[in-house]
């Protein structure tokens, strides 16, 4: 496990990565690496026994620059030099909550790029009638201290040790609080403003995200409805399976760690890349 | 002899008319407050009452009447206040007529300000003092936008319009947020070189640094004044000398509320009811733990990371805000709501300009569901037996504490 900061065109971008072989790219989410955890968490190190986990930070978050303006064509562009200068022609993508909105884009945009494609309670969609989670209205403490409701927005049980353990009442870890400080600002730039966290276009161009694909929903994910799930399953073109978890809420990654890193391996097994030693030119040296 | 402190009547204008269970059936009076309350019947002649509470300001003799701009709340019903400073203008004679201010990111447009302030100028034969806001947390829920973003949008809202109000038109603003081809507004503002530009701010020293470069007057948006209040006016008074500028009382506000009786005890059983109301319920979503406190939330206010990392360490997330006060020597301590005869009142106002030497005081007299004709008592009273000792005790204060000031004010005579 490890993490460097690169320079991106003078930015500086944070990446923490683990283990070897092929390339996974993983974009994360709320409650998730650098949206509270600093370092890598035992569902990334589970996913890094097959592959060669590559996990950055999102432009603000944890140890990354911001970038001005930052919505999702900003942030496509962002991700596209960045592979582009990590020599990555093609990976798996794999993305949670707002990081697996910008892998499904990323998938439909540059379908050539994405090997496999695995979407976490993304949201990204608009589903009429299923509204996703305002999730700086519910950030807001009450009583100035009390994260029930934020708790209860990102996990099955809000009650319980692990949503305690990243989302406590009152003023908590200072580092901890200033990545989810960060990760929601970011999220204001990217989902804040309407549409709220999704892309109305986004749907009708998911044809184009022709790779396998494996759609993975908490049952209780009150962040972004499982009717999303059932949307991008049914609009990605190859998708394999849509796996909906029991007792998980939208923090699927830290409350089934295991689970949900085996039904990723699992969906990879199944769908060896024949394309994975085709050459490709990312185009940025000419 | 320098300036005295101006001083000014601040209506917020709010909802008085809440059943008496409110606060224990309901978590917030901002944003979510359901709009079913609102009663009809009871509110006809609402606003009428309120402009003519400000009208009789004018009468009395302050300075001014200062508006503001709030959303779906009980606190403060003038989404508009341009509509209501529209009336003022007609109605009023003397008085500078304060916007505090337009909230610009919420505005599709800043040539639309920059035209509506200037028709207010005209109106009032060049009364207005115009104010700018970015709009703090309940706002941005209220109308979707992402403050994160805002600052970099309100400045460039606010230099366009002060280059609409002093550049020969038409030309061509190229900006990010607001490219126009064509800025030529018709009317000119009737204040030359443009109205008096007043913007608030907090907790943001990048705030103080724009309100300096571009010479403009700090309003400080906090309800409360005990040493940080001195310790803001120190602040900008070190940063307009950064900007080769110097600080007089003129270019710095404060808000606070009063009320004025006969005795202290008066004052207190008069000013009850409406000043309860006011903290239990007005202040419940903005200054208040009790319920959803959407003011300084994480990821809400337009401030930078390593801002909001001093936050997080000098603050104190259990510590009371104004609207937990409990009972009178809470409300003492807070320097926020000054009740009491008009000795008691004028002395603590007093302290309060010693201590952080400010010209600019906004005086809200109206509180939550106070009663004209006890609203009118207290303005009255506050008018005739505080304003003048104010002005007098303030005047000699400034002359001696910024001497270069008085000189200057008699220079140019």
């Amino acid at each position: 496990m490890s993490r460097r900061t690169i320079d991106l065109n003078g930015r500086m971008v944070a990446i923490a990565e683990a283990g070897h072989g092929r390339p996974l790219v993983y974009l994360h989410g709320f409650a998730d690496v650098h949206g509270v955890a600093g370092e890598l968490l035992p569902f990334h190190q589970r996913l890094a026994r097959h592959a060669k986990l590559i996990a950055p930070a999102h432009p603000g978050c944890n140890g990354s620059d911001e970038i001005s303006p930052c919505a999702i064509d900003d942030i496509i562009f962002h991700y596209l030099e960045l592979f582009d200068n990590e020599l990555l022609p093609r990976f798996d993508l794999v993305g949670h909550c707002v990081g697996g909105w910008i892998a499904a884009e990323l998938a439909a945009r540059h379908p050539e790029r994405v090997a496999r494609l695995t979407l976490i309670g993304a949201c990204g969609l608009f589903v009429p009638g299923e509204p996703t989670g305002d999730i700086f209205m519910h950030a807001q403490p009450e009583r100035g201290t009390d994260q029930n409701s934020l708790r209860a927005l990102l996990f099955a049980e809000p009650g319980g040790a692990l949503a305690q353990r990243w989302f406590p009442d009152g003023r908590g870890d200072l580092a901890e609080e200033l990545r989810r400080y960060q990760m929601l600002r970011f999220g204001s730039f990217m989902g804040f403003k309407p549409p709220y966290f999704y892309h109305r276009e986004l749907r009708e161009r998911l044809y184009r995200a022709s790779m396998p694909s494996l759609v993975i929903w908490g049952a209780h994910d009150r962040m972004v409805p499982p009717a999303h799930g059932a949307v991008y399953y049914d609009a990605l073109s190859s998708a394999s399976s849509l796996a909906t978890l029991n007792h998980t809420g939208h923090a699927a990654v830290l409350e089934q760690p295991d689970r949900v890193a085996d039904l990723i391996r699992e969906f990879h097994d199944c769908h060896p890349d024949e394309l994975a030693d085709m050459p490709f030119d990312p185009g940025v040296q000419s | 002899m320098s300036d005295p402190v101006q001083i000014y009547c601040w209506h917020f204008m709010s909802y008085p008319h809440l059943p008496a269970n409110f606060d224990e059936k309901y978590d917030t009076g901002w944003v979510t407050v359901p709009n079913s309350l609102w009663d009809k019947d009871k509110s006809r002649g609402l606003y009428q009452q309120y402009i003519d509470q400000l009208v009789y300001a004018d009468e009395l003799g302050f300075d001014g009447m200062v508006l503001n701009e709030h959303h779906q709340n009980i606190y403060g019903l003038m989404p508009s206040p341009n509509l209501i400073a529209a009336a003022l203008t007609q109605r009023t004679k003397r008085g500078k007529i304060v916007i505090l201010g337009n909230l610009l990111p919420l505005h599709l447009n800043p040539l639309r300000v920059a035209e509506e302030y200037a028709m207010l100028d005209n109106m009032s034969d060049g009364r207005l003092i115009a104010g700018f806001a970015p709009g703090s947390g309940p706002e941005t829920f209220n109308y979707n936008v992402p403050s994160a973003g805002t600052r970099s949008q309100f400045w460039e809202a606010v230099d366009f319009i002060h280059r609409a109000w002093t550049q020969p038109g038409p030309f061509t603003h190229e900006g990010r947020h607001y490219p126009m081809r064509y800025v030529n507004p018709w009317p000119q503002p009737t204040q030359t070189p443009h109205p008096p530009i007043w913007i608030p701010g907090s907790r943001s020293r990048d705030t103080l640094v724009e309100i300096a470069k571009r010479g403009y007057c700090y309003f400080l948006s906090s309800r409360s004044h005990g040493k940080e209040t001195a310790r803001s006016q120190q602040l900008f008074a070190r940063i307009l000398e950064e900007h080769g500028d110097r600080y007089k009382p003129a270019r710095m506000g404060i808000l606070m509320s009063a009320y004025v009786a006969e005795t202290d005890a008066q004052a207190q059983a008069e000013a009850k009811e409406g000043v309860w109301y006011f903290l239990k319920n007005c202040l419940k979503g903005h200054l208040r733990r009790e319920g959803r406190q959407l003011t300084f939330g994480p990821g809400i206010p337009y401030i930078a990371p390593e801002e909001f990392e001093n936050f997080l360490k000098f603050s104190d997330p259990t510590s009371p805000l104004l609207g937990d006060a409990e009972n009178w020597d809470d409300l003492q301590q807070s320097a926020s709501i000054v009740v009491g005869s008009a000795e008691t009142v004028y002395r603590r106002i007093m302290a309060i300009l010693d201590n952080s030497k400010v010209g600019n005081l906004l005086i809200q007299f109206h509180l939550g569901n106070m009663r004209d004709e006890l609203t009118r008592k207290s303005m009255r009273l506050f008018a005739n037996e505080v304003a003048p000792r104010l002005r007098q005790d303030s005047a000699r204060l400034f002359a001696r504490e910024f001497p270069g000031v008085a000189r200057a004010a008699e220079m140019s005579k």
